[in-house]
């Protein structure tokens, strides 16, 4: 089954992959690159990346700029192509955004709180399309409405089990979901412990 | 009895003949003020006439409303004024009495948002519309800096009206715009390539800004040397407009493209037509 990634406006626009010199229109770039990079990670369930892969992945590198419809399509064997209609006589650019101005967006992230960096030399990267702390109040307002407070859960359970398949929470990505936790834990809801065979949750 | 030769009676009796003249100058143009009047009355019947028969006509027919216009723009009727007035100058060079009389009779007659709009119910038409023109440039403005070319506009207003709505033409949108501006909101209308831009927020556009947007239009963007080759401009003068335009929010930088730096013009960008308004778009539209 192929998933097919509408890009914004702006993918097709070529100043977009050049940093604007005006602080209010570079506002509103960085704004729609963040938007972008959060629904292409949260549509293709890609929760980390390193530096060198975003570099490399047509999320920034959009190898044919055309003035028509292109489209991402996620094939059975998990590779990604991108399909577009030819544009006729066009003038065909490549829109590539230099890794200084990828830094400079996965900055924004970071400070949005969509972003953490795995290691300190900053190569590689969580991206959270949601916030741990609204993470955190989902999965909450879970256990509180199904009345499993104070019950023990693995981590698997919480996102694997049959209870959540219906949970916007479900398959969420172990990383993300522990600093979902976390958050939780800071304000005395929750608390991640030891279980048999791993970690897992109680919750107040 | 001998003639009257020149002197002091001869004046006085000049005098008294001018002093005749005049009066009777005032009573021609009550005589004509009368008629005028009587005439008025008979045109303004047969205009109300006119205008009930085919009010639905006019509502419903973009193309009918047209010629309805130019009718009216030839007899000096401005069907969406307060105030109609006939646009004739002899009749006020001449006789800047009757002339403001006639006004006069109008306005009192008339008072309010327009005897003519109210009658013909053609006002709230352009009115409404003003309002959707508005609304459209507000929820747009974040990305093309408040200008668009009438073509977009067109499209995003019928969208917005939905499929059993009246039909609106581009004739219509730019009337509706020189309503507003002429009611001073900051609306323009910049004539590009054979269509127009339109502006709604009052960013500063001199000539040399409006002349660099129509070399634009042909292919969205514009470099200097573009703009030294086709205005022969100096350098200079072509940079300082060009940072206009990226300080104003009309224009993107591209230092990507082959040769030299592209300003990118979101507003003339074609593939825009299609696009939606996204979500986050709608939310920073909102203050």
């Amino acid at each position: 089954m192929a998933m097919s990634f509408e890009w914004p406006w702006q993918y097709r626009f070529p100043p977009f992959f050049t940093l604007q010199p005006n602080v209010d229109t570079r506002q509103k770039q960085l704004a729609a690159w963040c938007s972008l990079v959060l629904s292409f990670c949260r549509l293709h369930k890609q929760s980390s990346m390193t530096v060198m892969e975003a570099q490399e992945s047509p999320l920034f590198n959009n190898v044919k700029l055309q003035r028509s419809k292109g489209h991402l399509f996620l094939l059975p064997d998990s590779s990604l192509k991108y399909l577009w209609r030819k544009a006729e006589g066009r003038q065909q650019t490549e829109g590539k955004l230099p890794v200084e101005s990828i830094q400079i967006v996965l900055e924004e992230l970071r400070k949005k709180g969509n972003l953490e960096w795995l290691d300190k030399s900053k190569s590689s990267f969580l991206i959270m399309w949601r916030r741990p702390e609204e993470w955190g109040k989902l999965i909450y307002q879970w256990v509180s409405r199904s009345g499993q407070n104070n019950s023990v859960f693995t981590l698997y359970e919480l996102t694997n089990g049959e209870d959540t398949e219906d949970e916007e929470f479900h398959g969420l990505d172990e990383a993300t979901l522990l600093r979902a936790l976390q958050a939780l834990q800071q304000e005395h809801k929750a608390e991640i412990i030891t279980v048999s065979d791993g970690r897992g949750v109680k919750f107040f | 009895m001998h003639r009257r030769g020149v002197g002091a009676g001869a004046i006085a009796k000049k005098k008294l003949a001018e002093a005749k003249y005049k009066e009777r100058g005032t009573v021609l143009a009550e005589d004509q003020l009368a008629q005028m009047s009587k005439q008025l009355d008979m045109f303004k019947t047969n205009l109300e006439e006119f205008a009930s028969k085919h009010k639905q006509e006019i509502r419903k027919n973009p193309e009918f409303r047209v010629q309805f216009q130019d009718m009216c723009a030839t007899i000096g009727v401005d069907p969406l004024a307060c105030v109609s007035h006939c646009a004739r100058p002899e009749m006020t060079f001449r006789l800047p009495a009757l002339w403001s009389r006639l006004t006069l009779f109008f306005s009192r007659s008339y008072p309010g948002k327009g005897f003519w709009s109210e009658m013909l119910g053609v006002g709230d038409f352009y009115y409404e519309l003003g309002v959707q023109i508005i609304e459209v440039c507000l929820a747009l403005k974040h990305r093309n800096g408040g200008l668009i070319t009438l073509e977009e506009l067109h499209q995003q207003v019928l969208k917005g009206r939905g499929k059993f709505a009246q039909d609106v033409s581009q004739d219509d949108l730019i009337r509706a715009i020189k309503k507003l501006k002429a009611l001073g909101t900051g609306f323009g209308i910049i004539p590009v390539g054979g269509t127009y831009l339109i502006q709604s927020v009052p960013a500063e556009l001199n000539m040399d800004h409006t002349v660099v947007l129509q070399l634009a239009e042909k292919n969205g963007y514009v470099t200097v040397s573009e703009i030294k080759a086709s205005l022969k401009w100096e350098t200079e003068r072509a940079r300082q407009v060009l940072e206009h335009l990226l300080k104003e929010g009309l224009a993107w930088l591209d230092l990507q493209a082959p040769g030299e730096a592209h300003y990118w013009l979101p507003a003339l960008f074609t593939d825009l037509y299609s696009q939606e308004i996204t979500a986050e778009e709608a939310r920073e539209a909102l203050p």
